[in-house]
């Protein structure tokens, strides 16, 4: 060895573990970001995401924890590695060495470690999403839309995360250097924290703090929307969950520093040792909380949307349901029945009613752009939109009820649960005829009718239908089919044939979205405006064309208008059709807990690597294995459960508020089973966990020599 | 060699200034082991500090040989480090990395004169303090005393004008403290090195030709052990040192 860098080549082969770190936190970092940001960017995913939409939104949303969890995480890491490189840095210094001669050879580390460990983490990343997508492909679900294919612009964002961690890199190294005082370096690696008094009360104020802050986070925006008339910017209500961040940092400094028990000489070790590397600890269980409740919000998902989906097609009261505009050429009850014959399926009963088109009347929001950004006023409109109504008798024979209305009077359909969804109300007072403009004004009556295979649909008492109806041509005329057969289960087959039937009879004047409305459609050519949700204008709008071509995509079977409802079909196809959905939540929930566990490893092995002093003064002051034991469990099992049991407790009491705030204050039963399956995927979780802490607390007392 | 004149340095926390070297004069001979004794707060390690060039000082002189070291820059102040003065921490500061026989050649291989005469020279200083067999051994295979004779070692590698000695017994056991002490007699009798020890130990001290007793930031006092024995000037010692805790007391 007869050079400077020779010295330093030997001390890296000596503390392999200390750059291993450094580099496997770096790549680990970067590899994750640009994993999630391929598939995030990719078209794949963000053909069916719509743009503007939730799901989006809430994809993004976790994408921003994770940059953020990584970019402090890295920092933490690398101001680990200087911490320990000081030290040898200060024996240098002392030894004569010039702060140039220092400068050159930590650059050439540092170089190596960035760039090596960033290139190879934004080299791997992409395969490591394709590899994952590849597994689910191969595993779960594989159809047409899944094929993946990557945007070359998610590298800018892969390319960004790396160049902050090699720049923040160099930064600290700068700085490291910077600092003058020898005695200071030589005894940085000893140092601790410097402690700040933190009161007892922040423990209790801080879970009030959580509970405030996601309480105004959630409810800003509605109230702001409903009773504002105020369209509020996304920024302002992620300020409104800010207290419940401040609330959740609270919590975790409380935890760290005093602990919830009240024997404060059974953990006076624990406490007094993480209580001096407070900052840094406090800001990890941070990003473990933060990253927890972003895997737990994904991967719910999952069981909420196939649990509620499940249960309402096994809910339904008929196999098969669908209905047509009377313009269209489409398949009778005979040829129905031929079709079944042909498939060995008994139809075992058959229902078709007709249904009208009406023009109804309603508040129009009107926006306006103004210097708080979007608002809007209501006006009323006398015809605003159209619905469908079915007459009493109609009604009855389709579900085999017995409601009479008074003339007069108008009810609507609600879910099975008596349940809005927030998507209709109760509240027509005027109907129109669009082709011989006759109008009738009504009153609605409560109770609503219960009946999702019928929901939305609007009952009229039979004079009434009858005297609205009279003149409409039969492009405002729809009917309405029910029919059962032995044994639904065995029916794929027929029921996708019959599913391509129907579609191949349909014209193109009904290959139209869910929400196309033919009377706001009306309005806007009369307004000489664009209707946004015409086919033409649906991709300027974010949406998909809704095209038959594509009648197995999962767009047109969740957007076309008049999808057919079969048992089977629905059932059989569930996970195919939202299959991108739902393995983009899974993807993104098995990144966020593969980055919960590295940090959670690191900062437990950080726990053996800088207290190994003082679980040897512990010894010589008589401490036996059993009570060293005792005091490592308690630091990492603080480190692990806190914010482990914080994030996933407080994502579930979210997810709760969600499911009972969107429904006017409600569950319903398949939002509860929804729940108590979501409480499985955590009780599955947690387990996995739970091995993982037991195996690195394993590793510590290795380091330790417990 | 060592002239220390007039040395001032103060310490800031918060809003208070605390002086702790408060005109601090003394002068070190060539080929003299000389000790700082004090209690603690005496300000001996700032001195030791202000000297080694790791802390500036706020005013005052410190000159080495011909160089007076509070102008000199900051590449200037580490060739002193480097060339001039030699260094023995309390908790010896070796790299766990690095041989025994590499940690003594470190400040040779930083200064770049490196070449078979730099092992000669460590394999020299090896076989002087007693340390050729655990040459090739780690810092974390060696004992204590050994740890400091190999620092002591890595302390005269340069042929340094001064050593400087922080503790260096602190961390020791008797036994191995007699043998640092012992490799810095050898090192003054065999090389002709020059040593200046910060030390609370008497019994480390009174085997040095001379001790400065620092009280409060100055020099209270200096004994020169002259022909006394090792015993009866550690006895001298002792009683300097009632005697100014007494004089605190006051």
């Amino acid at each position: 060895m007869t050079t400077f860098s020779e010295v330093y080549a030997s001390l890296r082969k000596k503390n392999r573990g200390q750059y291993a770190l450094l580099s496997g936190c770096c790549f680990f970092s970067v590899l994750l970001i640009t994993a999630y940001v391929s598939m995030m960017r990719s078209s794949t995913v963000l053909s069916v995401l719509p743009e503007g939409g939730d799901s989006r939104k809430q994809v993004m949303m976790i994408f921003v924890l994770a940059v953020i969890g990584c970019g402090v995480f890295t920092t933490y890491a690398s101001s680990l590695f200087f911490r320990y490189k000081s030290r040898e840095t200060g024996i240098y210094l002392a030894l004569g060495a010039s702060k140039k001669q220092i400068r050159t050879e930590l650059r050439r580390e540092v170089a190596l470690i960035s760039f090596g460990s960033c290139a190879l983490g934004a080299a791997l990343g992409t395969p490591l999403a394709w590899l994952i997508w590849r597994l689910f492909q191969l595993f779960i679900v594989d159809t047409s839309e899944m094929a993946l294919s990557f945007d070359r612009e998610a590298y800018l964002f892969a390319l960004s995360f790396s160049a902050f961690v090699i720049v923040m890199l160099f930064w600290m190294l700068s700085r490291f250097v910077r600092r003058t005082n020898i005695i200071d370096i030589v005894s940085e690696s000893r140092k601790s924290e410097p402690f700040r008094h933190v009161p007892r009360w922040y423990g209790p104020v801080g879970i009030l703090l959580l509970i405030a802050g996601a309480l105004l986070g959630y409810l800003t925006p509605s109230f702001c929307v409903l009773v504002l008339h105020w369209y509020p910017p996304e920024g302002l209500t992620a300020i409104m969950y800010l207290p419940a961040f401040f609330g959740i940092y609270m919590i975790l400094l409380h935890t760290v520093v005093h602990g919830f028990s009240k024997n404060r000489y059974k953990h006076i070790i624990t406490s007094s040792m993480m209580k001096f590397q407070g900052r840094q600890t406090v800001r990890n269980m941070l990003i473990i909380t933060v990253l927890i409740a972003g895997a737990y919000f994904a991967s719910f998902y999952t069981p909420m949307l196939g649990t509620s989906a499940l249960m309402e097609i096994d809910a339904r009261n008929v196999d098969y349901a669908f209905h047509y505009r009377a313009d269209q050429n489409m398949i009778t009850q005979s040829e129905i029945s031929e079709m079944a014959k042909d498939f060995g399926v008994t139809i075992t009963s058959f229902t078709s009613q007709p249904a009208v088109i009406l023009g109804v009347d309603g508040m129009e929001h009107i926006e306006q752009k103004s210097r708080l950004g979007e608002t809007y006023t209501k006006e009323y409109r006398e015809l605003l939109c159209s619905d469908t109504f079915l007459s009493e008798s109609a009604y009855n024979a389709l579900t085999g009820e017995h409601v009479d209305l008074l003339p007069g009077t108008v009810t609507t359909v609600f879910d099975d649960n008596g349940n809005s969804n927030g998507m209709v109300d109760n509240e027509v007072h005027l109907i129109t005829n669009a082709i011989t403009g006759q109008t009738l004004s009504v009153t609605p009556v409560e109770p609503v009718l219960c009946n999702s295979m019928l929901f939305g649909r609007r009952v009229l008492d039979d004079g009434d239908y009858k005297k609205m109806s009279y003149g409409l041509t039969n492009e405002w005329q729809e009917t309405q089919v029910f029919f059962n057969v032995e044994t639904v289960s065995k029916t794929y087959p027929f029921a996708k044939q019959l599913f391509h039937e129907i579609v191949s009879r349909s014209g193109p004047e009904v290959e139209v979205y869910d929400a196309w409305d033919p009377i706001a459609q009306m309005r806007a050519d009369k307004n000489g405006k664009p209707y946004e949700l015409s086919n033409e204008n649906l991709e300027a709008n974010g949406f998909e064309r809704i095209e038959y071509e594509k009648k197995d995509s999962s767009e047109f079977r969740l957007y076309w208008k008049y999808m057919p409802q079969f048992r089977v079909l629905d059932k059989a196809d569930f996970v195919q059709t939202v299959a991108v959905f739902l393995m983009l939540f899974i993807f993104i929930s098995i990144l966020c807990f593969a980055a919960v566990v590295v940090i959670l490893y690191t900062r437990c092995m950080t726990i053996a690597l800088m207290n190994a002093r003082v679980y040897d003064d512990l010894r010589h002051l008589g401490a036996s294995n059993k009570y060293l034991y005792r005091v490592v469990k308690e630091q990492v099992s603080r480190v692990v459960f806190v914010p482990v049991l914080t994030g996933t407790s407080n994502i579930y009491a979210f997810y709760l508020l969600i499911m009972y705030f969107n429904d006017n204050g409600n569950l319903s039963v398949n939002e509860l089973v929804g729940l108590g399956n979501c409480l499985l995927l955590v009780a599955a979780v947690s387990a996995v966990l739970y091995g993982i802490y037991r195996a690195t607390l394993r590793r510590v007392c290795r380091e330790l020599r417990l | 060699m060592l002239t220390v004149k007039n040395l001032i340095k103060s310490y800031k926390s918060g809003k208070t200034t605390y002086e702790v070297l408060k005109g601090v004069s003394l002068r070190i001979e060539q080929g003299e082991f000389v000790a700082v004794m004090g209690s603690s707060g005496s300000g001996k390690t700032t001195l030791l500090n202000c000297i080694s060039c790791y802390i500036p000082p706020d005013s005052g002189e410190i000159g080495l040989g011909d160089t007076e070291l509070t102008t000199l820059d900051e590449a200037q102040l580490a060739e002193v480090r480097n060339q001039k003065l030699g260094f023995v921490f309390q908790d010896f500061l070796l790299l766990d990395g690095l041989s025994v026989r590499d940690n003594i050649m470190l400040p040779r291989i930083i200064a770049g004169k490196v070449g078979p005469e730099m092992e000669r020279a460590a394999d020299r200083l090896c076989e002087v303090f007693g340390i050729s067999h655990i040459r090739s051994k780690f810092p974390a295979e060696i004992s204590g005393g050994e740890k400091q004779r190999t620092a002591v070692a890595r302390a005269l590698i340069n042929d340094p004008l001064l050593i400087l000695a922080d503790e260096p017994t602190g961390n020791l056991d008797s036994k191995s403290a007699r043998a640092v002490i012992d490799s810095f007699r050898q090192a003054k009798e065999n090389l002709d090195a020059t040593i200046f020890m910060v030390t609370h130990d008497s019994f480390a001290a009174s085997f040095c030709d001379r001790v400065i007793i620092l009280r409060d930031g100055v020099v209270w006092r200096e004994q020169s052990r002259g022909k006394l024995e090792r015993r009866a000037f550690q006895d001298e010692l002792l009683s300097a040192i009632r005697e100014m805790g007494e004089v605190t007391e006051k």
